[in-house]
């Protein structure tokens, strides 16, 4: 057949379903729409990383990292840039710091460069690295940034790091034409020299990035080896880093991706319900051309050009709907992951997300256009079926939905670790047994309808039992059920870890009534240390209410491609061992352990790692490599990367560095904790880079954090819920705007408007219902599948509560609001005239 | 029982003409009687049928039912008048698909507020009288066109109106489906005194008929009583 015959053909047809058409193009488009914002949320988040690292590191290939925040001696440059085959090397001071302008303050990671990084070429930095600018006391921020803060280029501007505050020249606006999608990043570049005054790092860097000669990787990587153990610093490859942040993001990566596949399959399922509504006429179309003689060849191109237009016409308008979502909904980065890694807000649009997107758009469109005609094109003329009857309601369809259902109950009571396998098992039981279910709702309905006078109740019934819609039925109420499934398995996995997460925060908060810690974004974790000298201890121990003061430290040791959590406690800290949270080893022994010194206790994923367990030993590779003992396993405390307890005297040694990334403030009894705040607060001075929390303000900063780290989550599925209902409703509405006809023909036999919309409602609610019901009911095992996987996995923390007032919740919202979207086109199809069917 | 006085219906075609679909129609109906009105495509009969039926209102004229007139009846009084006084044959049968054929039949008397077990008992001797006793569980699927049209039929009489409104019931069937039914219709007629207006083409139901009109363009031309009592001793 030709082109322009496939053209005319498609076009003529067009007007008379130029309605359900447009219905299905935007339920393929809310399906890629919500694929397509997942992806780029998704990529964004790495992509960030990677575009900071590239824009740092440049052509460099290799990098020593300071194992400690106070840096490595800045000597050992020199040394590594005369090492046969380096090209060229560059050091890097890199500390977490506040800009703070008229109008605002900035978290961001400062990062000193000097001349060298010209040779590398690093977008970011080479540009304000000159020679001639080495000496200024002059910094650069991305233009963004700039314009948050209220900060005008030559404008002086406070820097707070952990040694105070400092005033600079805001000598450079990074724009977008320097540094392309890096003007995102929050950054603040200086030259090395000011920033290791600013810092307290005279002398000190934090990495030496190297350039070797090509093909000399492998031997100066050999060579660098001794002089980073002399340094105490670690040989990595440069761009490190991203591996690192993978890591660390994996938990929010795996979480983002199953909930944009969830997402996909409610977005396809309405896609598909959306193509189901044109069925009719496509069964028509194929049975018309197959009495005319047409080939089975031409009745498919016929029926794939149908499915390309709609599929393109859907794919488009889901990519910009999907950018759109990306740009307003799925636009922030989790603060807890910034804690760790220059994070930046950009967005990055791959195209293999766009592939993907368009490619998943395009095979729905094909498979819901083709699929229901397979008997018409596979068929013998003689014998085309007039009517689409599913054979999906068999015994033996639902036989192995139940099966799969067990199966998934089987994995959540004894195989934890295989929770994933079982999430998988039970929405294949879920949409297997949905046929039976559709079926069953009918037959219940009818035994209800018996007992009743109510004809609205007995047409509802009748439809739900009617072979051709059971299609469409089946397919509205698997979009819904699985909607409500996918938003009550991981809202209430999401109510488990933030009970967790709630819950080791608290147990580490409640260890000081006032706590004093760096400002700025890092504060929750506490892991920028910070200068406090012996005057302003003794005035903060002399202040009224104050019983005593512990010094805190902590900060991120890298283990292998882990960036672990150290907290270290002091050791006379309440419960230096967070109880809720300890996995394996006595309380009571691992909090002894850890304040006579000498032991740890890991998170159980760095337990695993480094293969070993409570009474075992291990070297940290800490500045001062240190042998510990294991005196606990503990969850991971939050951070996905694992975490490390030990107390604050041996992290001291451990680091060679005592100062403190927390001030602990224990109160005398009845000293109000708002006013020995308030004081501190005061001798600190207005121009302190420190922050002063009570334990109450520090709980309600670790319950933001924790709802803030988690914000994907909820976004994406609020955005399943509400597609799910605009899915269902719109189908409906499509199906019963379709049944126009037969409601005219009701009418001629007397049947009144309020009884006919009443069916319609009533059909709606079960419909809806009983896919919402089920979908709530296998969310609740989904439930608990997901926390004890998040718990097996990721290491989190998670306090499992069965959410069963969240799925009567979204169980009722998803059925009432999709009704009430129901209700008025209903009312408007009602309306429609009577008319006697005609024998054409 | 039905009586049309001077009823007037024109249309609007596409090239912005007046169809005279009803021009000046004048009838009368009484119960027990079948008037077959017959004519070719497009004469206007099922017009006619549609304004008799309320589903849409004359230019001008009166029709009266059972002494009411009809033509002036709100939206919801015109489904009462369906619903309680006119069964409607129409030419498909229109059937809910995967409904029983009782559950189909008896759909009338749901909206009277008769309980569906009290719907299927009643509109039960009904289905067997129309040959449909075997077949009451089976769906519209299951059944011939003719068995179809049979279950139409039983829904028409199911809630015993005064007026039963027929256009072309045996369009669709077979010359023997044919006359099956439309010798039921004429029994039915004159066992529950029902007055019965029939459109057809079809000489052969005229046949059936106690009295039969032609319609040609909108106008009655002849009554032609003839037709029935000439046709009658084929039966």
């Amino acid at each position: 057949m030709r082109f322009s015959g496939l053209l005319h053909l498609y076009r003529v047809r067009l007007r008379s379903r130029l309605v359900q058409e447009a219905l299905a193009t935007i339920g393929i488009a809310a399906g890629v729409a919500l694929v397509f914002a997942a992806l780029i949320a998704n990529a964004s988040l790495t992509g960030s990383v990677q575009q900071l690292t590239s824009g740092i590191i440049g052509d460099a290939r290799l990098q020593l990292i300071s194992r400690g925040p106070a840096g490595i001696d800045e000597r050992v440059v020199d040394t590594v840039a005369r090492l046969d085959g380096v090209h060229a090397a560059a050091p890097i001071i890199e500390q977490r710091a506040n800009v703070v302008g008229p109008t605002g303050r900035a978290s961001v990671t400062l990062v000193g460069g000097d001349p060298g990084f010209a040779h590398l070429g690093g977008a970011l930095v080479h540009n304000f690295t000159g020679a001639s600018l080495a000496r200024q006391r002059a910094f650069a921020i991305p233009a963004p940034m700039a314009s948050r803060l209220g900060l005008g280029l030559y404008r002086q501007a406070t820097i707070e790091t952990g040694i105070g505050t400092s005033t600079l020249l805001l000598g450079a606006i990074l724009q977008r034409d320097q540094i392309g999608p890096l003007v995102h990043s929050p950054v603040a570049i200086m030259p090395i020299l000011a920033a290791q005054q600013i810092t307290g790092m005279g002398g000190r860097v934090s990495r030496v990035y190297i350039q070797p000669a090509p093909g000399r990787d492998a031997a100066v990587r050999r060579e660098l080896q001794p002089i980073a153990e002399a340094a105490g610093a670690n040989v990595r490859s440069a761009d490190s880093d991203i591996a690192v942040f993978n890591q660390a993001a994996y938990p929010t990566q795996q979480s983002t991706q199953m909930f944009a596949v969830l997402a996909a399959a409610v977005g396809f399922l309405f896609a598909a319900c959306a193509v189901l509504l044109t069925v009719g006429q496509r069964r028509a179309l194929a049975t018309s051309l197959r009495t005319e003689g047409y080939v089975t060849r031409s009745i498919v191109w016929v029926l794939v050009f149908d499915a390309l237009v709609l599929g393109t016409a859907g794919v488009a308008l889901g990519l910009l709907l999907g950018d759109e979502l990306s740009r307003h909904v799925f636009s922030g980065v989790p603060d807890y992951l910034a804690t760790g890694f220059p994070l930046g807000d950009q967005r990055i649009v791959s195209a293999s997300s766009i592939a993907i997107a368009t490619a998943g758009g395009l095979v729905v469109a094909c498979a819901a256009v083709l699929i229901p005609l397979v008997d018409i094109i596979a068929g013998p003329a003689a014998r085309i079926p007039t009517e689409l009857v599913p054979r999906w309601q068999h015994p033996a369809v639902a036989g192995a939905g139940a099966a799969c259902l067990a199966f998934a109950g089987v994995i959540a009571l004894v195989a934890p670790s295989w929770a994933l396998v079982g999430l998988i098992a039970l929405v294949l039981g879920l949409l297997l047994l949905l046929p039976v279910l559709v079926r069953a709702a009918g037959a219940a309905l009818s035994v209800v309808v018996d007992r009743l006078r109510s004809p609205g109740a007995a047409l509802a019934s009748w439809q739900l039992k009617s072979a051709p819609g059971a299609l469409l039925a089946i397919a509205l109420t698997a979009t819904g059920a699985l909607a409500v499934f996918a938003a009550v398995a991981i809202g209430g996995a999401r109510g488990d870890l933030v009970r967790g997460l709630n819950g080791s925060g608290a147990d580490v908060d409640r260890n000081a009534d006032v706590w004093v810690t760096f400002r700025g974004g890092t504060s929750a974790f506490a892991v920028t240390p910070f200068n406090v000298t012996r005057r302003q201890l003794a005035g903060l121990r002399s202040t009224d209410g104050i019983a005593g003061v512990g010094l805190y430290r902590g900060s991120w040791l890298d283990l292998g491609n882990r960036r672990t959590w150290v907290q270290a406690p002091p050791a006379g800290a309440p419960a230096p061992v967070p109880p809720s949270q300890l996995r394996a080893g006595g309380l009571a022994a691992a909090t002894s352990g850890l304040r006579a010194g000498g032991a740890v206790v890991l998170s159980e994923a760095v337990a695993d790692q480094q293969h070993v367990g409570v009474g075992d030993t291990i070297t940290l590779p800490t500045p001062r490599p240190t042998r510990m003992r294991v005196a606990g396993i503990s969850t991971n405390l939050g951070w996905a990367s694992g975490a490390i307890i030990m107390n604050a005297a041996d992290y001291a040694r451990a680091w060679d560095d005592a100062k403190p990334s927390a001030m602990q403030l224990r109160l005398r009894p009845g000293a109000s904790p708002t006013a020995v705040a308030a004081a501190v607060r005061a001798s600190l001075g207005e121009a302190s880079a420190l922050d002063v929390q009570t334990q109450a303000q520090r709980l309600a900063l670790h319950r933001d954090a924790t709802r803030q780290g988690l914000i994907r989550l909820s976004q994406i599925t609020v955005l399943v819920l509400i597609s799910a209902m605009l899915a269902m409703a719109v189908a409906m509405i499509g199906v019963i705007w379709q049944r126009r006809a037969s409601i005219a023909r009701l009418k001629v036999d007397g049947i009144g408007t309020g009884e006919l919309w009443r069916s319609l409602l009533i059909e709606s609610t079960v419909l809806l219902g009983s896919g919402a019901l089920a979908g709530a009911a296998t969310g609740l095992l989904g439930q608990l599948l997901l926390s004890r996987a998040l718990e097996a996995i990721t290491g989190f923390p998670v306090v499992y509560v069965t959410a069963l007032p969240i799925a009567v919740g979204i169980l009722g919202l998803v059925t009432v609001v999709a009704v009430a979207i129901i209700a008025l086109p209903g009312w408007a199809a009602t309306r429609v005239a009577p008319a006697a069917p005609t024998a054409s | 029982m039905l009586a049309l006085a001077d009823v007037v219906k024109h249309y609007r075609d596409g090239d912005g003409g007046t169809v005279r679909a009803l021009d000046g129609v004048s009838l009368n109906v009484a119960s027990g009687e079948l008037v077959a009105l017959y004519g070719p495509s497009g004469s206007g009969k099922t017009t006619l049928l549609s304004i008799v039926a309320a589903l849409f209102a004359p230019d001008r004229g009166e029709v009266r039912v059972d002494g009411r007139a009809v033509s002036g009846l709100t939206g919801k009084e015109a489904a009462g008048y369906r619903l309680r006084q006119v069964g409607y044959i129409p030419q498909a049968p229109g059937l809910m698909p995967g409904v029983p054929a009782v559950d189909n039949a008896a759909l009338k008397l749901f909206d009277l507020r008769r309980s569906p077990r009290e719907a299927r008992r009643e509109v039960a001797p009904l289905l067997h009288r129309l040959g449909l006793g075997e077949r009451l569980k089976h769906r519209p699927e299951q059944l011939s066109a003719g068995e179809r049209q049979r279950v139409a039929i039983a829904r028409a009489l199911a809630a015993g109106p005064k007026l039963v409104l027929a256009d072309e019931p045996t369009g669709a069937l077979d010359s023997v489906r044919s006359r099956e039914v439309l010798q039921l219709l004429k029994e039915l007629c004159d066992e529950q005194q029902v007055a019965m207006l029939l459109a057809t083409h079809d000489p052969q139901a005229a046949a059936y008929a106690d009295e039969a009109i032609a319609l040609i363009d909108g106008q009655l031309v002849a009554h032609v009583p003839d037709v029935g009592a000439g046709l009658a001793g084929t039966r």
